[in-house]
């Protein structure tokens, strides 16, 4: 519907009925712009720099003896957008058992960190990775040896989530 | 010989037209003309168009450039969200909120835990609850930002949408800071919050409030007494008090025609019954009035963000209850029971009691509201979500009927829909 009266034009002051001033202010404005620091970043060459907080690319964390992640399967489980498949067997080693396959499809993957959240081994962290690339679908299924980072790597993360989680 | 003679074609086409009437008057059915003089003209707008803020389409018939019907057709970005619930844990459902109103995903995360602990019948820690205050009312900021920005974009004032974007752009970082990501928060959890928030944070916040008032005056000293963006903004799209809340409108929409509903003035949840602050309305009911209430909502969101930062209390950020709400990390990795807990929650979820609850709360768009029908187990028998764009968009088409086709455009930014939240 269509309101014939326009009471907001009417309040204008002759000055801004004129509208000549105000092309003089736009063009002035430009102008004081234009000496001003840009707030966008060049990216490639200026890299972004996340802080602890960040939730990137979700790896599991590789100590000296091996994985941690005992393949429990409750981040398989709580995952919401089902990315990730694990499937477990049994070692020698102190943790009887340890992850054959571990799998997460980053084409499905949505970043919300409740693997992270509701692991009860601290196997599985975000990472700081945000530039994350693929040629193929296939090559977007990581596998275990994709996925293992160094603890040393992850210890901004590792902090954060002893503190604030 | 297959040619016929023109007294032979005739011939048949009055054979034709008899058994037309005959076929009518039998079975006693009128036709009606919706175009006699055939100069209508039906134009699609969208799904595609850029100024229809994503996948809506309208459909528009022209008597000359005047629009005498506007239908708009919702459901592209149907992603079926209230049957996928059913299929999911509460808990587990949190991340799909962040893809509903995806301007204000903080508000989303607020409202869909909100909802859920109301039908677990249990109420947040109090530090939680100031946070999450704190969070929905800066996605208030950043949403209405961002429907600043596009209404003045699309009227013609390309500048403001890029100076808006700036300042979005530092509630993002805020927002990173605060949970990891700039979009898809999830941040709110079952009986709390997913992390606290540091000092260092707040203080961030802080600095950005108190800059942000000079850069609204800024970006408003420039196209508020700008004769041309007035003629294209008053007295267009006209909605009138009784009409709006005939139809369900809420939010800025509905106050723009000077209904002071508010939930968190009239509901009052979280803590918004300690905070001091006006309901803004506009009794003007056009593009304009909806414009300045959204304006105006900015400034009072932030003097609500100074309150919080000044009386947040210290405190657990999650209720200490682990058969239903995550335990605390450092719990899970030393404590057997937890551990425990942990995997049963995950499971099987945190069940509310068999019965229907709803729970809304005031969007940046408006009251959107979830509503639980619980069957006693971890998953929700049915979730309806109620949002506030779809009930908007119903009044598009009494603001458009009877205005020019060129202020089509400056209706929908007015409307502010989110087709993310409209389509579901």
């Amino acid at each position: 519907m269509n309101n014939t009266k326009n009471t907001e034009a009417e309040r204008l002051n002759f000055m801004e009925k004129l509208y000549l001033p105000e092309i003089a202010k736009g063009l002035g404005l430009t102008m004081k712009y234009m000496f001003k620091p840009k707030f966008t970043r060049q990216y490639p060459e200026e890299r972004f720099e996340p802080t602890g907080s960040y939730r990137g690319r979700p790896v599991l964390v590789d100590t000296t003896g091996g994985e941690r992640c005992v393949a429990c399967g409750l981040c398989s489980r709580v995952c919401p957008a089902l990315a990730i498949e694990v499937q477990a067997s049994e070692t020698e080693r102190e943790k009887e058992r340890y992850p054959v396959k571990f799998e997460i499809n980053m084409l499905r993957c949505i970043f919300c960190g409740f693997c992270e959240e509701v692991c009860p081994e601290e196997a599985i962290v975000m990472s700081k990775e945000y530039d994350i690339v693929f040629t193929s679908q296939e090559e977007a299924i990581l596998g275990k040896e994709d996925l293992l980072v160094p603890e040393e790597q992850l210890q901004d993360r590792l902090e954060y989530l002893a503190e604030y989680k | 010989m297959n040619v016929k003679t023109r007294k032979a074609v005739d011939s048949i086409n009055k054979a034709r037209q008899a058994k037309i009437y005959a076929e009518l008057l039998d079975k006693d059915t009128s036709v009606l003309f919706d175009d006699p003089l055939k100069n209508d003209m039906v134009l699609n707008m969208g799904p595609q168009h850029p100024a229809t803020h994503g996948v809506l389409r309208v459909v528009l018939r022209l008597d000359g450039e005047t629009i005498i019907k506007c239908v708009p057709e919702l459901g592209y970005l149907h992603r079926g969200y209230e049957k996928l619930a059913e299929n999911l844990t509460y808990h587990e459902f949190i991340p799909h909120t962040d893809r509903l109103d995806y301007l204000a995903p903080m508000s989303n995360n607020v409202a869909i835990t909100l909802a859920i602990e109301n039908a677990l019948g249990m109420e947040s820690p109090e530090r939680a609850q100031w946070i999450r205050t704190l969070v929905s009312e800066l996605a208030r900021i950043s949403s209405h930002l961002m429907a600043m920005g596009s209404t003045c974009m699309d009227v013609g004032a390309l500048t403001i949408l890029l100076w808006t974007f700036v300042e979005r752009e530092k509630l993002y970082d805020i927002f990173e800071e605060i949970c990891g990501a700039r979009f898809t928060t999830s941040y709110s959890r079952i009986g709390g919050i997913a992390n606290d928030i540091n000092d260092t944070v707040l203080a961030k916040i802080r600095k950005w409030a108190e800059e942000f008032p000079k850069n609204l005056n800024h970006f408003t000293s420039l196209i508020h007494r700008n004769r041309i963006f007035i003629d294209r903004m008053a007295g267009i799209g006209l909605m009138p008090r009784d009409k709006a809340i005939e139809l369900g409108l809420t939010g800025p929409t509905l106050r723009g025609s000077g209904v002071a509903r508010d939930l968190r003035k009239d509901v009052p949840y979280l803590v918004y019954g300690r905070l001091d602050f006006d309901v803004m309305t506009r009794t003007e009911g056009d593009v304009w009035g909806r414009y300045m209430v959204r304006v105006d909502e900015m400034s009072q969101s932030l003097k609500m963000v100074h309150q919080i930062l000044d009386q947040m209390p210290k405190g657990e950020i999650r209720l200490n209850e682990p058969n239903v709400v995550l335990p605390k990390k450092s719990e899970i990795y030393t404590k057997m029971e937890e551990l425990i807990s942990d995997f049963m929650l995950i499971n099987f979820g945190a069940a509310p009691e068999k019965g229907e609850t709803y729970t809304a709360i005031e969007s940046p768009k408006g009251e959107l509201g979830f509503y639980i029908v619980s069957d006693g187990t971890g998953f929700p028998w049915r979730m309806k979500i109620r949002s506030p764009s779809t009930a908007n968009l119903q009044g598009l088409s009494h603001m458009a009927e009877g205005s020019m086709i060129s202020d089509i455009v400056a209706i929908i930014g007015s409307v502010d829909p989110i087709m993310g939240e409209a389509d579901k």
